[in-house]
């Protein structure tokens, strides 16, 4: 099956720091893999890398067919190829994001009206539909801000949802929320990794990545240094590096 | 106050609850107080202007027919007043925003057109800027009214001082929402339209309205061009003639102040409904 995320080669600078070097990864249709790291090692830019929220100093992005290749650091001529890609990814933010100034199904909507031209009635039943999905749909007059941090997040993933792309990006989707919240937002991630969506998660949460994950990716300085099956890679982990993040996050409590 | 802890015994509440109320009977009384002083404050200022002598002390005599018989002549400014303040708080948001968005933007020739403008005009006097629109323009032939005249350069002035306003609205709408919007496909325009104007304009409305205040003000500046009719020029018109000019000036003072407690009143109401709403 050919692969519906392919990053080749990546590198990206900022400034004088290399903080991706030469990475290359692959996602296959309905894969879920997780990232994992220590803070600073390059996972969330490599993520957000993807869909060109950062612009990759060189290499080659390509998702469901469209391919973009940087070979400066000047991403101007893609245009239209990246806005492509940005169509076919969904992104949930740490920070959530969701628009304050309207309410939680004006949110979910806004993509598909705005970017996509769907017609109201349309992106309306198609938000509905995902906010109950998402179990926010009791909530959909509301604004943003008479949410919890959970409760955002899953708006948030309900909006992504509703743009109906081909791959979900999530950069650590639960950092920003208090522990007792956290469950809800995993669970919903399940069941979007259930449905059957392709998925990269950039997270902390070792128990959602050897649960859900098929596989998963290990990055340190800007590298991907192990790549593995979850069982294999928590029971089994080659790479020290690896095996100093686990240990970490066993002994502290995650 | 001493009553404050007098009533509450054996009426079932509890600690916390009577704090609580202690709290506001606190605030209330402040409040109050405030009220009161400000009506002493207000009747002592009458009364320095009512002519009554008190311990040697003589107050202010003022001609009470001369103010009866021009009170509608003067209050006839406040439309010209008001319209002055409407036409260019309206050019000085466009403006502003204009600037806001260049100082802001990446592209040399239009954050160094938002600057220049800005240093310009916040380095040259608002009273030569009316006067330049009025007065220096027609010497190369550009005749513009005296309504015109001081409508740009009011809405000049203001907007170049405005546009602070914006950019600080612009800035405050977090990297996080660019990000979302650009992340959902939306262009560059979109993305300012649909997320961060809407935002930055919310931030922007009471200061706004502050300045808007301010502009009915600094409006009667345009009066030294003669030619708009507004609260000042006849305050200073019938005042010179008849020698009252005195009367004509506590007249006008007052219409300003009154109107700008109106004013301030609206833009109370205005910014807790913004406060109330959805941030």
């Amino acid at each position: 099956m050919a692969p519906i995320v392919k990053v080749s080669n990546l590198d990206k600078y900022f400034s004088l720091l290399h903080v991706l070097k030469d990475v290359s990864i692959e996602i296959q249709p309905r894969e879920v893999v997780c990232l994992i790291g220590r803070s600073g090692s390059g996972k969330s830019t490599l993520l957000r890398c993807i869909n060109f929220l950062e612009d990759p100093s060189r290499g080659t992005i390509e998702v469901d067919g469209i391919q973009v290749q940087v070979k400066n650091g000047t991403t101007r001529e893609h245009r239209p190829q990246i806005h492509e890609i940005r169509l076919k990814t969904g992104m949930v933010f740490q920070e959530f994001n969701l628009f304050p100034h309207m309410t939680v199904l004006e949110n979910v909507i806004e993509g598909p009206v705005t970017v996509k031209g769907m017609n109201r009635q349309e992106a309306v039943a198609l938000g509905e539909e995902n906010l109950d999905s998402v179990g926010m749909l009791f909530k959909k007059d509301e604004y943003p801000n008479r949410l919890s941090g959970g409760q955002k997040q899953r708006v948030a993933i309900a909006r992504a949802l509703t743009m109906q792309p081909r791959v979900m990006l999530f950069d650590e989707p639960t950092s920003a929320l208090d522990p007792e919240l956290i469950g809800e937002v995993l669970n919903v991630m399940k069941k979007v990794a259930k449905d059957g969506m392709t998925m990269l998660v950039v997270t902390h949460e070792m128990g959602f990545a050897r649960e859900v994950a098929d596989r998963v990716l290990v990055m340190a300085d800007g590298e991907i240094v192990e790549a593995a099956k979850p069982e294999t890679l928590f029971s089994k982990p080659k790479d020290p590096r690896t095996k100093a993040l686990i240990d970490r996050y066993r002994t502290g409590g995650g | 106050m001493s009553t404050a802890t007098q009533s509450e015994k054996g009426t079932g509440k509890t600690h916390v609850e009577m704090l609580h109320e202690a709290q506001l009977r606190k605030a209330r009384d402040f409040r109050r107080n405030v009220s009161l002083s400000w009506g002493i404050l207000f009747l002592i200022l009458v009364y320095m202007f009512s002519g009554q002598s008190f311990l040697g002390l003589n107050t202010i005599q003022l001609d009470f027919d001369f103010i009866r018989k021009n009170l509608s002549f003067i209050a006839g400014g406040l439309g010209q007043t008001l319209l002055v303040s409407f036409l260019s708080i309206t050019l000085a948001t466009i403006l502003a925003l204009l600037a806001a968005l260049g100082r802001l933007s990446k592209f040399p020739p239009f954050y160094a057109l938002s600057t220049f403008y800005v240093s310009l005009i916040r380095g040259t006097p608002l009273y030569l800027q009316i006067f330049f629109f009025f007065l220096a323009l027609p010497q190369v032939g550009i005749v513009l009214t005296g309504l015109i005249a001081g409508v740009i350069a009011l809405g000049l002035n203001y907007g170049a001082y405005m546009s602070e306003i914006f950019r600080a609205g612009l800035e405050s709408v977090g990297r996080g929402q660019r990000e979302a919007a650009v992340a959902l496909g939306m262009t560059p325009m979109q993305t300012m339209q649909r997320v961060i104007l809407p935002q930055a304009l919310r931030f922007a409305i009471p200061p706004i309205g502050n300045d808007f205040i301010a502009m009915t003000k600094d409006s009667a500046l345009v009066s030294a061009t003669g030619f708009v009719h507004e609260v000042m020029w006849r305050a200073i018109r019938v005042g010179r003639s008849q020698f009252k000019g005195l009367e004509a000036l506590v007249m006008a003072a007052l219409f300003y102040w009154v109107m700008t407690i109106i004013l301030t009143y609206f833009q109370g109401i205005i910014e807790a409904r913004l406060a109330k709403g959805d941030r």
